[in-house]
């Protein structure tokens, strides 16, 4: 396989894995986020931090990369999850500028230039790049997916669909709505933190502009059109809206037409997401399963 | 063991200048059906949204199962056996009929972060949440998404969500509004069976006939104030109810 492709791919699937975080937030439990590319950033530079000021192997960081990422999640989770809807947006927004203003103007994270000589991984005594680092990614993909696969079955999970359905009878059936946004907001912001670490060992310097807000839209575009809530969703938004900017690579100044002219059909004939329920897919799917389940 | 299951004491509530309820006091007995009632915009909804930690009240005291429970969440309030109903249906609306009481079965694990982490697709809660549907009439409904459900149906289902959580208590808001007569029927019959298993009903109910019918007793609400409280015999020639609902007598005639 040729470089180029493997790099979009490894690329792909870090996105992958951090829309998966997202979606824990927004389609499990409709907390609408458009901040999550600052926990991703938070992730990435723990990562190079501890990889090029403490000295850690990327496999003794990982744990800490996470909990820092999950605790970071938990404290900005805290107030923000008091607020619904539209003013959550604008606090999640407010929350990727003050995080990427904080790596860009304290010198310890580097300032405007950024961390470089981030160390490749190291795994059995060989240094991933290309095929191997993307089969890394792969594996920590499918790791995210059962996760959320075995969460969206589990009680927690329930509680959270609830919650995003109708917040005051899932609480008059016992359920905190803050302790369970919290945890969704948890879960998504740890996945975040894993997609932060590897990008930071694949790119090998990283700067607080891959982390601005534009990244944030891309990552609910991703869900959005991948299709909110549901298992594979994200993975195929992140294929999709990965593999599209190579293809339109002629028309690169155009490019953003093309996202809004995509947004704007989905919203119109596909608004649940490709996935989603009752979308094409969907009823093509329960076409050939009639005796489906759900 | 306590008389009084809940004791709503002096209570008040009031959103800005209006005194949406002002000093009521009554009380529930155990394994009683309480019905409430009143014009529209008397304080029963609020009522309920005090008792059930919707609202804190502005003033006064609310007292379950021997414990003060106002200003605590409703979550927390329906972890002490509290379930209830919404006037406006609250459905779980892209899950399933199933899978919305299958929520409320998680009832006793959402407080323990050990717990949840268990799959709620087993047997025997699926068994157990099926026969609380068959219990209100909606087991062959199970699968269907709880948006596709007619009025009817959704308030039966927001019946057996609230019969999971209210082992103690069940508030009832206006359940049999928009139903058809054989669905009132069904539905009160339902009712009866909930008391004879022990639990206590509390009714806001605007179909004089049923709430006459059910109650044990009957408290009347006017203008956020108790006017009456008594069984349905003494309620129904009460002077004051009478004028509540219709107005005074002879009061146009004289004018």
């Amino acid at each position: 396989m040729n470089a180029y492709l493997i790099t979009i791919a490894t690329l792909i699937c870090i996105n992958a894995i951090v829309a998966c975080g997202l979606n824990v937030i927004v389609g499990f439990a409709g907390q609408i986020s458009l901040g999550h590319a600052a926990f991703f950033g938070i992730g990435a530079y723990s990562a190079a931090l501890l990889a090029t000021k403490a000295g850690l192997s990327f496999w003794a960081a990982l744990p800490l990369v996470v909990v820092i990422t999950a605790l970071i999640g938990l404290l900005l989770g805290l107030p923000s999850l008091r607020v619904k809807e539209d003013f959550l947006a604008i606090t999640t927004i407010g929350i990727n500028f003050i995080v990427e203003a904080i790596f860009l103007y304290i010198p310890f994270f580097g300032g405007a230039l950024g961390i470089g000589g981030i160390p490749r991984i190291m795994l059995f005594g060989v240094r991933l790049k290309g095929l191997t680092f993307f089969l890394l990614c792969l594996f920590f993909l499918l790791l995210v997916l059962a996760f959320c696969w075995w969460f969206s079955r589990s009680w927690g999970g329930l509680a959270c669909f609830a919650l995003r359905e109708e917040e005051s009878a899932a609480a008059s059936m016992g359920i905190s709505p803050v302790r369970f946004k919290l945890l969704a907001f948890v879960i998504g912001t740890a996945m975040a933190g894993l997609g932060g670490a590897l990008y930071a060992h694949y790119i090998r310097f990283i700067s607080a502009t891959d982390f601005s807000f534009p990244v944030s839209v891309l990552l609910l575009s991703i869900v959005v059109l991948g299709g909110m809530g549901t298992l594979w969703g994200p993975v195929v938004g992140a294929v999709i809206l990965g593999a599209l900017p190579e293809v339109f690579r002629p028309l690169v100044d155009y490019r953003f037409l093309f996202y809004m002219l995509l947004l704007l059909l989905m919203i119109r004939y596909q608004p649940a997401g490709l996935l989603g329920e009752g979308s094409m897919v969907h009823r093509v799917f329960s076409l050939l399963l009639p005796e489906g389940k759900k | 063991m306590n008389s009084t299951l809940l004791a709503v004491k002096a209570v008040s509530k009031h959103f800005g200048g209006l005194k949406a309820l002002d000093q009521v006091t009554f009380e529930i007995r155990p394994r009683e059906i309480l019905g409430l009632i009143g014009p529209n915009g008397a304080g029963k909804t609020v009522c309920f949204n005090l008792i059930s930690g919707v609202y804190k009240p502005t003033a006064g005291e609310i007292i379950f199962n021997g414990e003060r429970t106002q200003g605590k969440a409703p979550h927390q309030i329906a972890r002490r056996g509290v379930g209830r109903t919404f006037q406006i249906v609250k459905p779980f609306a892209t899950l399933s009929v199933l899978e919305n009481v299958l929520v409320a079965r998680g009832i006793s694990r959402y407080n323990h972060l050990g717990k949840i982490w268990s799959s709620w697709k087993s047997r025997a809660e699926i068994r157990q949440a099926l026969e609380v549907l068959d219990r209100v009439g909606l087991a062959d409904l199970a699968h269907r998404k709880a948006a596709l459900l007619p009025l009817g149906n959704l308030r039966r289902l927001e019946i057996a969500r609230a019969l999971i959580v209210g082992k103690r208590l069940l508030l009832l808001d206006e359940s049999f509004s928009g139903l058809r007569h054989e669905e009132i029927l069904q539905l009160e019959q339902l009712i009866r069976n909930i008391r004879a298993d022990g639990i206590t009903v509390l009714l806001i109910e605007h179909n004089m006939r049923v709430a006459m019918g059910l109650s044990n007793r009957v408290v009347v609400l006017d203008h956020g104030r108790k006017i009456a409280e008594g069984s349905p015999q003494q309620i129904q020639q009460n002077e004051r109810v009478i004028e509540a609902y219709l107005g005074r007598k002879g009061h146009s005639h004289a004018a």
